[in-house]
């Protein structure tokens, strides 16, 4: 008897004591993705789980020039218990981050090398911190976080600080003329003016940095009074997410729509109420399910009746096949997404004009009553014709693309130099885009005319150039055939969706 | 200048494709122009893509706006040093191209300017690492140096694209009164009237040795 008591002390004790990395998601988080490293790595290896894009993103978090060698294999990561990556927003502040079971915490910090000792919350946490994110460690679980105050809340603090003080604009230019010497006779006295006068605009930034500073500090206090003292975590506040976390699966996402809404909160707190009622329990989870050779996802979204009538509408829609003729086999990924545009539309008109209807906001009622007159008086058929619902991307991995560059050219007698523009080759990601239409008359339109007043906008015959459209670099090609409008990086592509593909407009 | 690098190191060595140019014009007198130009125009994409984050390898990505009021404070900075004029800055955010230039009265003037101006930006003095002549001029010979802690640092930035530097170039110009009688760098060319030297050398092998730019100009005596 004294055996099986000592057994079951023991293990209650393991089960109360010992911290599950899931544990530790704080409350706020609207996003959640958890690999479930169990079952992940019966099916891969940490060194090929640690190559995948989701683990690039820790990955580049935890590692940094001084950690060149290392991976997470040595991180001292306990791989028994899960890897759960959140987000979360709301009128304030955004948070992310991950938390992980630790195994060894020796091996941590020789990964964690830029983070330094913060304090020691309750006996229990532990708090490191290095310039940007922050670790929590509770037993042998942790969580690294962000978090970062919305810029709307770092703005208005920062004005209602600035103009409290009597401050005019910092950007106002007779604020600063007052203050600078009259001379400016030549650039070198210009120079010597400014620095003279008071910089407004640095001190305002200046000020921004602090109460950006402050809040990020602020903001962390209050998380983690919240996650640690009140225990205001996910898996407290959430069924659905501890449901999810039964799923003998590789890993679990947990999406809370309704937690989208959050800004209306303070913003227009009627309609927050009203929308609460469409979109309370709108919950979108899945399950990543590893097969031998495939990936499958399976989803589901739980949402009320009204919700649930729109959805329908939207699902009304049939695949378009022409789509199929541009995703080629050698495209590492794409995307499909089909939806009846139209019907989703009149079906939300019906249910959310209503309920906006009753609101008492001015900028509400306006809205309201410029959807009113547009549904009106737009052509909706025409609409809804040029864009269906239904488009495609596809990723075609890394090519060269053209772009220009500036070279200088020396003169061999004097070696003076000047700019000389010239054509050159970058790396870059290729994409292509396209979306059904029957009214691809639409779009050429639009270009046609856009052209005659940008340069940037060139016809090539079969073809619509956008110069300089990607990162000011890159451009892109546009063109409309088979009933799709087709958006590329890839000139390649296009001139053979141009020409080979099919002349039928 | 080069200390200057220090500071655009990160963004610098983050890139591919990069040509730096300075031009040294010195008279007899020790004064002169430094033109520095830094050319990315050909790592556009990648330098766009790198702004565009947040942060990148656990360093903070500087924002243009930010960019620009570093070039802002450094061009205020250096010239209310004394001896220094015309500093000018042209910052091409589309090509992303830097050009600076300024005049000196004396070449010893142009060293103390810059190393105040950058121990005050970085608000601390100049690390003896970083101290020294990187040029010396005696009125008949110019001998320039990239101090072996710039390199070091340089090399401290891991960059997967590395041999992608390969195709960037450094090139360093000087430009004097008087005819040159001789160079000790073999790969230095003189114009043909003598009075001006090219040193163009790969940006990756530069990175690996720092003594590649190192050159001693010796003139012809004053009539």
């Amino acid at each position: 008897m004294k055996n099986i008591t000592a057994l079951l002390f023991s293990v209650l004790s393991t089960l109360v004591f010992s911290q599950k990395s899931e544990a530790l998601i704080p409350s706020q988080s609207s996003s959640v993705f958890s690999i479930n490293n169990l079952q992940l790595l019966e099916k891969i290896s940490v060194d090929e789980l640690i190559t995948y894009d989701f683990m690039e993103d820790i990955h580049q978090e935890l590692f940094d020039g001084s950690t060149e060698a290392k991976s997470l294999n040595d991180a001292g990561i306990d791989f028994d218990q899960r890897i759960n990556i959140f987000f979360g927003k709301d009128t304030r502040y955004e948070i992310t981050g991950f938390t992980f079971g630790i195994k060894d915490k020796k091996a941590l910090f020789s990964v964690f090398d830029d983070f330094d000792f913060s304090s020691n919350w309750d006996g229990k946490t532990e708090i490191y911190s290095s310039l940007f994110n922050h670790l929590v460690i509770q037993n042998n679980a942790a969580m690294l976080i962000r978090v970062e105050p919305v810029e709307a809340l770092v703005t208005a603090t920062t004005d209602s600080i600035w103009y409290a003080r009597g401050n005019l604009s910092p950007y106002s230019q007779e604020a600063q003329i007052e203050d600078a010497s009259p001379d400016d006779d030549t650039e070198e006295t210009e120079f010597i003016d400014l620095s003279n006068s008071i910089d407004y605009e640095k001190n305002y930034n200046e000020l921004l940095d602090s109460v950006q500073f402050y809040l990020k500090k602020d903001g962390l206090d209050a998380l983690l009074k919240g996650v640690i003292d009140r225990g205001e975590r996910l898996v407290n506040h959430a069924p659905a997410f501890n449901e999810l976390l039964t799923h003998p699966v590789a890993g679990v996402f947990y999406i809370d729509r309704s937690r989208s809404f959050w800004y209306l909160k303070t913003i227009l707190p009627r309609l927050f109420v009203d929308m609460k009622e469409i979109y309370e329990g709108n919950l979108i989870t899945g399950d990543l399910i590893l097969r031998d050779h495939a990936i499958d996802i399976d989803v589901t979204a739980q949402y009320g009746q009204k919700l649930g009538e729109i959805y329908t509408e939207m699902e009304d829609s049939k695949f378009d096949p022409n789509i199929l003729k541009y995703i080629r086999s050698d495209h590492p990924a794409f995307f499909t997404y089909n939806i009846n545009l139209r019907k989703a539309y009149e079906k939300a008109f019906e249910i959310l004009i209503p309920i906006l209807s009753k609101q008492k906001n001015e900028r509400v009622i306006m809205n309201v009553l410029v959807l009113k007159l547009l549904d009106e008086l737009i052509n909706k058929d025409a609409l809804f014709k040029t864009y269906k619902g239904s488009l495609f991307m596809t990723f075609n991995g890394v090519k060269k693309v053209k772009t220009k560059k500036v070279e200088f050219k020396y003169d061999e007698n004097t070696f003076e130099y000047t700019d000389v523009i010239s054509d050159a080759e970058e790396d870059m990601p290729v994409f292509t885009m396209g979306f059904s239409t029957e009214r691809g008359d639409i779009p050429e339109m639009i270009l046609t005319h856009l052209s005659q007043i940008a340069s940037e906008i060139e016809n090539k015959g079969d073809y619509w150039v956008l110069n300089k459209a990607v990162f000011n670099a890159a451009p892109m090609f546009m063109t409309h055939r088979n009933g799709l409008f087709i958006v590329s990086n890839d000139q390649t592509f296009i001139e053979i969706t141009s020409t080979d593909m099919g002349k039928k407009r | 200048m080069m200390r200057y690098l220090i500071i655009l190191l990160p963004l610098l060595f983050l890139t591919s494709c990069i040509d730096i140019i300075d031009d040294l014009t010195l008279h007899n007198d020790g004064s002169g122009t430094l033109k520095y130009s830094i050319n990315l125009s050909a790592s556009k994409v990648k330098v766009n893509s790198i702004l565009a984050l947040d942060s990148f390898n656990n360093q903070k990505v500087p924002s243009i706006e930010e960019i620009k009021k570093t070039i802002r404070e450094f061009q205020v900075l250096l010239a209310n040093e004394p001896g220094i004029s015309n500093v000018k800055i042209d910052l091409n955010t589309v090509d992303f191209i830097v050009k600076f230039s300024c005049d000196f009265n004396h070449v010893n003037t142009l060293q103390k300017a810059l190393k105040k101006t950058i121990a005050t930006m970085n608000e601390s003095p100049i690390l003896p690492a970083y101290d020294g002549d990187w040029i010396s001029w005696d009125g008949t010979s110019v001998a320039r140096i990239i101090p072996g802690a710039i390199a070091e640092k340089s090399r401290s930035y891991q960059n997967s694209d590395l041999p992608l530097l390969k195709t960037g170039t450094y090139t360093s110009i000087g430009r004097y009164d008087r005819a040159i009688a001789k160079v000790t760098n073999v790969k230095c060319k003189l114009n043909p009237s003598k009075t001006a030297t090219f040193l163009q050398v790969n940006a990756f092998e530069l990175r690996n040795n720092n003594r590649l730019l190192e050159n001693t100009v010796v003139l012809t005596p004053l009539r």
